[in-house]
């Protein structure tokens, strides 16, 4: 198929058009963008989360004072479970640095805490937080333990507020793609209908229905890829406009970063084709009977 | 070419367009259909062009059986096949040489063989100066002659014209079949659907003449009546 055609009858189609290809592209755009927060969204919540537990699932605070030899078995009970991917021991000196650490803005707090009273703990990382109960399990008798604590329910916590989120944005933007699905069919109805005639001339000299087809689908590819254009660039424009100031801001969270933007790329890409065939091909399926 | 067997064609309302034709169509015939309004010449046309489908019986063109073409065959049974009709069917906003390339561009012919073949047609129907008007601006004859031209520029086997004189004067009329026999002359069949009494006089070719969907009358070098 001549390039020169296939150029001549898109463009004259969109021109044809112009106010609901542009409402397709427009809701193609914000379908894509809600899209993209949701990815964006997840990324973040799982850098926050191995920023969080990926460190510690479970502290095992030791008694006062600490024996190494404790220390030494307590150790390897623990990375003889298989659930367990590391243990590192932290000293009352530590503890003390990280806590000093943790609020080097709130200097009353600091210089009131009186760093012997920060105990020594084992710090656990399990391959699947999940898998606490069995942690705990192992140790219980063991001599030298003051307790144990679980991080799970903070996660668990944590978890349900971002899956509301995330599943929140998921859906509207779902809902947002099947609606610019549909205004793509409609474009791609109407330009069949405004051009009845002519396809009707068309088939009559033997243009196979493909022939016919092309122009329009990629009609439809092309306002969707402009909008999946538009919602990439906004998603850069937001990250540099929120994420960068907080990046400087608040240091002790890992933020996304622009390769974490350009990894959704492919994704809303793919979202935006897959949509605008099905919608174009739903859009002509009774038109092209031969 | 053309050949139907005992075709029979009930629309979905239930009326009996054909019934019971049997027609056979020579390479290079020229063969009239006449008969009066709803007497089942636009029919006739619809099978060959298989826009409809027989309800009984069989239609086969240039050796193919029409029944078991599949759909996606369609367009290179049409692409023999050039149609002329009483409304000329020109695209208004495409030019005089537009709407005839438009024939070969889709089908896919390069625009080396669409420069040279669309001013040789219309060069032949007279139209030589006028490529670049727009129907619009054209007479009924020429708009006829354009469409005409469409018709012959993939070369067709066969040509159908389905009252092609039905909208225009006798003097244009006359200029029309003039051009419809030089097609025929160098040996396309062609196929025309009419109720013009004085043309099928004047031409003296076959005519067969439908009456309520049936052959009444089957005649080498007929009149109409």
């Amino acid at each position: 198929m001549r390039f020169e055609y296939l150029f001549k009858e898109t463009t004259s189609g969109l021109r044809r058009n112009g106010l609901v290809a542009f409402a397709a592209i427009s809701t193609t755009f914000i379908a894509l963008l809600l899209f993209g927060l949701a990815l964006l969204i997840s990324r973040q919540v799982s850098l926050m989360i191995e920023a969080t537990t990926g460190n510690v699932e479970v502290a095992v605070y030791l008694t006062d004072p600490v024996n190494p030899d404790t220390v030494r078995s307590l150790t390897t009970t623990l990375t003889d479970l298989p659930v367990v991917e590391n243990v590192d021991f932290e000293s009352k000196d530590e503890a003390c640095e990280r806590f000093r650490k943790l609020f080097a803005n709130q200097e009353a707090l600091v210089n009131n805490v009186d760093c012997n009273a920060l105990p020594a703990s084992l710090r656990v990382r399990l391959e699947d937080p999940e898998k606490y109960a069995q942690v705990e399990a192992v140790l219980q008798g063991q001599p030298g333990i003051d307790r144990i604590v679980d991080q799970s329910a903070f996660l668990d916590r944590l978890f349900a507020v971002t899956r509301v989120f995330r599943v929140g944005v998921l859906l509207i933007s779902l809902v947002m793609l099947v609606s610019a699905a549909i205004l793509i069919a409609n474009t791609v109805r109407m330009g069949l209908f405004a051009r009845r005639k002519e396809i009707g001339i068309m088939k009559l000299v033997g243009a196979t229905n493909w022939r016919i087809r092309i122009p329009f689908l990629v009609e439809g590819l092309f306002e969707s890829l402009v909008g999946a254009t538009v919602a990439i660039l906004v998603l850069f424009g937001l990250k540099v406009a929120f994420i960068n100031p907080l990046n400087e801001s608040v240091q002790f969270v890992p933020w996304i970063v622009n390769s974490d933007v350009i990894a959704i790329v492919p994704w809303l890409v793919l979202a935006a084709v897959v949509v605008s065939l099905l919608a174009s091909l739903v859009g002509m399926r009774r038109f092209l009977d031969v | 070419m053309i050949s139907l067997q005992h075709v029979t064609k009930v629309y979905r309302n239930g009326t009996t367009a054909l019934e019971d034709v049997s027609v056979e169509v020579e390479k290079g015939e020229f063969l009239f259909i006449v008969g009066q309004s709803g007497s089942g010449k636009s029919t006739f046309v619809r099978l060959i062009l298989k826009e409809e489908q027989a309800t009984k019986g069989e239609i086969y063109v240039a050796g193919k059986n029409l029944a078991k073409l599949t759909s996606w065959k369609v367009p290179h049974l049409r692409r023999n096949i050039g149609t002329v009709f009483q409304d000329f069917k020109l695209l208004q906003d495409k030019t005089v040489f537009e709407n005839v390339a438009f024939t070969l561009e889709v089908i896919g012919k390069t625009k080396q063989v669409i420069d040279q073949r669309v001013p040789e047609i219309l060069e032949l129907v007279g139209l030589g100066d006028k490529l670049n008007n727009f129907p619009d601006e054209l007479s009924g004859g020429e708009q006829q002659r354009v469409s005409l031209a469409r018709a012959c520029v993939n070369r067709p086997l066969v040509l159908l014209a389905d009252e092609p004189t039905g909208n225009l004067d006798p003097t244009t009329s006359v200029e029309i079949m003039r051009l419809l026999d030089k097609v025929n002359r160098i040996g396309t069949t062609v196929v025309m659907a009419t109720h013009d009494q004085a043309i099928v006089d004047a031409m003296r070719r076959r005519v067969v003449e439908l009456d309520k969907g049936k052959v009444i009358r089957d005649q080498a070098r007929g009149v109409y009546s």
